[in-house]
């Protein structure tokens, strides 16, 4: 199925012209004198090329690869490449793939593993080129082609967080593709006839047909169903989705997928996607890698601030946040870079969110919030052009990077999805305004004229009127239940201030939140737990004859 | 409280729909007429309780995203007409979510987004005289074969009209729904509300007074510290 989109021969055709537009010219006229014998001295000169260090670690993932060391491979790929490529490769790439199979034996499937870090790393620190692009793309398809169309499964095993790693690079590749292919002012001619002619390379049909085969192949869906509903997960896996590889790449695919539909501006079919995705289970497949953890929390709460549900978006940013601070010691220092990275966005993400449908946070994340961000909320709050101005800055640092699906029209003007997709939004954010506004007058009376209230907004009576029915709709959300769909959810009041109009009279009624005793009687109720058992423990030790500790201290 | 949900599959909607959404076949550019016949299908139908399925046409919007050349703006306006007299008011703004800066300058969808915006800003009467505007040249109207659209929208704006007021003057209602005296008497029948000579009373939704929030838990939620409490 991968093939019909992807015609090998004819593509490796084409990626020569690509490499002849792109290498030094000086280079070409000299490739024309090269015999082969220089051919292999220059081979020997770039494996000696290659640092002791780099060598033996390649060495050892290599063996480790072969022998499904998973743990090792953990190592190898967590904490000592990240650390040679600091040391050896900070402004460089990586070792030549033709030099480095020089010391594997040509082991095929090592090589397109290695390939993919070495792309990721260019694309990580330096500034891919079309024609490295285009070879990562080509790579990719041997991966996966490897992956989902050999006979049966393969051998192959390797760590969640290199799983993820890969399925998360394709789909950033993917999105940087579309973004450097529709900047069109700063692309050459000769590139520009490049990218009309191979087309099909990075199309989102492929992208996709990518994603969708490796969750069929693991049945995966089938597999998180069974389990939800208490069954067994390892009856309905099948042969390639019993394996842990594929069952993680399934998995992962679908939380590719929700980014995929995030960045095209679809965001039902992102939140239905994650319909068998257990949110809110401490136990989810997605907690196993932190990445992967953040990824989902971020789309699902920014799907939801695109569909005006702001309470939901909270509620998802707030939950993220909570766990990223508290576990940021427990995961290595890499991993909470990019976490820290996401918390940021997320942060003014959620800022947004609570000024335009203010609620009850977390303490922690209401005073980061207050620290970092005080200033716009207020701004927000006091709403007119101002407060958009300062909306569209939070949501332009924070929101995904939108694309078109398309190649474009290379004739035409560009087209930015960035800025539809913030107006759009706008829309939508710029109504709630009314709500804080209204508010804070209508606060402070319990009847009042339309006239009056009128005179203090400086606004005419009958548009007042219009407003106050505004915020009548504002007033209502809709929040997701708990239940699997994350799109279903019921009507709930998100503000305290209710009023009713009788002919030119505002009746105004505020509620109050009433105490709240459950967290006073479950934080008791655990001290006297604690107490009972000191007092057992202390029982048994005079039972037993022991001193007491505490006297011994004393 | 239970509401309309544009997530849940209406039951309109035919077993064939119903497998192309929640399969692959959804990116399927053949399927096209197949969501373009059944766009059709909900445009016929009057009765706005059953003749919207927001999921069809996204999946339908989403196959012209991908394939611009396929994309027809007269089942665009339609579409974008449907969730303009949609019980939920965030349909509109999904659909804009997967169309460009270009669809949107088509004069027909651009007149819509306008209309839209009077909706949303509750400025009924504005929206009504722009709709049926004598000077607009254009000689279809923006909504043509949308069946039943004027008397879905009139649902749309008695609701917010009814949450917002307890009286309200009969001359008011009908520049907000577009109707004549007559007619908004009759409305006024047959919801049951009193009408006093130039002044309509509503029956209160709920009764506007102070209250208290109090915290809900639930029995689930304390399942953790009874079974602690369990091990003593």
């Amino acid at each position: 199925m991968y093939q019909e989109t992807y015609d090998d021969e004819e593509f490796v055709g084409n990626i020569d012209v690509v490499a002849d537009s792109y290498a030094n010219a000086d280079e070409i006229e000299d490739a024309g004198d090269i015999d082969d014998e220089e051919l292999l001295m220059q081979a020997q000169a770039g494996v000696q090329s290659i640092p002791e260090q780099v060598r033996t670690f390649l060495g050892y993932l290599h063996r480790n690869l072969q022998s499904g060391k998973v743990n090792d491979l953990t190592y190898n790929y967590e904490m000592q490449f990240p650390r040679l490529s600091e040391k050896y490769y900070a402004k460089a790439s990586w070792p030549e793939p033709q030099y480095v199979a020089a010391l594997v034996n040509d082991d095929g499937l090592f090589l397109i593993l290695y390939r993919e870090l070495y792309y990721r790393h260019i694309y990580s620190r330096l500034h891919p080129s079309l024609e490295i692009r285009f070879r990562s793309f080509e790579n990719y398809c041997d991966l996966f082609n490897h992956i989902l169309n050999s006979d049966g499964p393969t051998d192959l095993e390797l760590p969640n967080q290199w799983l993820w790693d890969i399925v998360d690079e394709f789909i950033y590749q993917f999105q940087s593709f579309c973004t450097h292919r529709s900047r069109l002012n700063k692309r050459s001619e000769e590139e520009i006839a490049l990218l009309k002619e191979n087309s099909q390379v990075w199309s989102t049909y492929s992208v996709l047909n990518v994603l969708y085969s490796l969750i069929q192949k693991s049945n995966i869906t089938e597999q998180l169903r069974a389990q939800q509903q208490g069954g067994d997960a390892a009856q309905v896996a099948g042969e390639f989705g019993g394996r842990l590889l594929y069952k993680m790449l399934g998995y992962f695919s679908i939380v590719g997928l929700v980014r995929v539909h995030c960045m095209l501006g679809d965001y039902t079919l992102a939140l239905q996607t994650l319909e068998n995705v257990e949110l809110g289970n401490s136990r989810a497949l997605y907690t196993r890698v932190m990445a992967c953890h953040v990824s989902v929390y971020y789309y699902v709460g920014f799907a939801y601030l695109m569909m005006g549900r702001y309470a939901d978006a909270t509620q998802a940013f707030v939950h993220i946040l909570t766990f990223v601070s508290r576990t940021k010691q427990y995961h290595q220092r890499q991993q909470v870079d990019a976490a820290s990275k996401k918390a940021e966005q997320m942060y003014a993400l959620l800022a947004i969110a609570v000024s335009l449908s203010p609620v009850r946070v977390d303490e922690n994340i209401h005073a980061y919030l207050r620290e970092k961000y005080a200033d716009q909320q207020h701004r927000i709050q006091r709403g007119g052009e101002d407060a958009l101005d300062v909306i569209s800055e939070l949501y332009l640092f924070a929101c995904p990077k939108f694309i078109t699906p398309n190649p474009p029209n290379y004739e035409a003007e560009v087209v930015e999805p960035q800025a539809y997709q913030l107006r759009t939004f706008l829309r939508e954010a710029r109504l709630q305004l009314v709500v804080p506004t209204l508010r804070s007058f209508l606060k402070l009376y319990t009847t009042m004229g339309v006239d009056r209230l009128s005179g203090f907004l400086e606004m005419e009576p009958a548009e007042l009127k219009n407003q106050l029915m505004v915020y009548k709709q504002r007033c209502r959300q809709v929040k997701w239940d708990g239940g699997s769909d994350l799109l279903s959810g019921e009507l709930v009041p998100s503000t305290d201030l209710d009023f009713a109009l009788e002919m030119d009279m505002i009746f105004i009624a505020e509620s109050r939140v009433g105490r709240r005793y459950a967290d006073w009687f479950i934080r008791n109720a655990n001290k006297v737990q604690d107490l009972v058992v000191v007092l057992e423990n202390r029982q048994k030790d005079t039972i037993a004859g022991k001193p007491k500790v505490d006297a011994v201290a004393a | 409280m239970s509401i309309p949900s544009s997530f849940v599959r209406p039951t309109t909607r035919p077993d064939e729909i119903h497998r192309l959404l929640t399969d692959v076949e959804r990116y399927n550019p053949s399927n096209t007429v197949l969501l373009e016949d059944y766009l059709a299908r909900q445009c016929a139908n009057p009765d706005s309780t059953s003749n919207h399925d927001l999921m069809a046409n996204l999946a339908l919007l989403k196959l012209y995203q991908f394939n611009p050349e396929m994309l027809d703006h007269d089942v665009i306006r339609r579409i974008l007409a449907k969730a303009l007299i949609s019980a939920i008011p965030a349909d509109f703004n999904l659909c804009l979510y997967l169309l460009t800066d270009e669809v949107c300058k088509d004069a027909s969808i651009a007149k819509l987004l306008a209309l839209r915006e009077s909706l949303e800003r509750a400025q009924f009467v504005k929206f009504w005289r722009d709709m049926y505007d004598p000077e607009d040249e254009e000689e279809e109207s923006v909504v043509d074969g949308i069946a039943g659209f004027d008397n879905g929208l009139r649902k749309l704006i008695l609701a917010e009209i009814t949450a917002t007021y307890q009286k309200i003057p009969l001359a008011s209602v009908q520049d907000m729904v577009n109707l004549d005296e007559e007619a908004v008497l009759r409305l006024a029948k047959e919801n049951g509300w009193a009408v006093d000579g130039p002044v309509i009373s509503l029956p209160a939704k709920s009764e506007v007074k102070a209250s208290v929030i109090s915290e809900n838990v639930k029995f689930e939620q304390l399942t953790k510290m009874l079974s602690a409490a369990n091990d003593i």
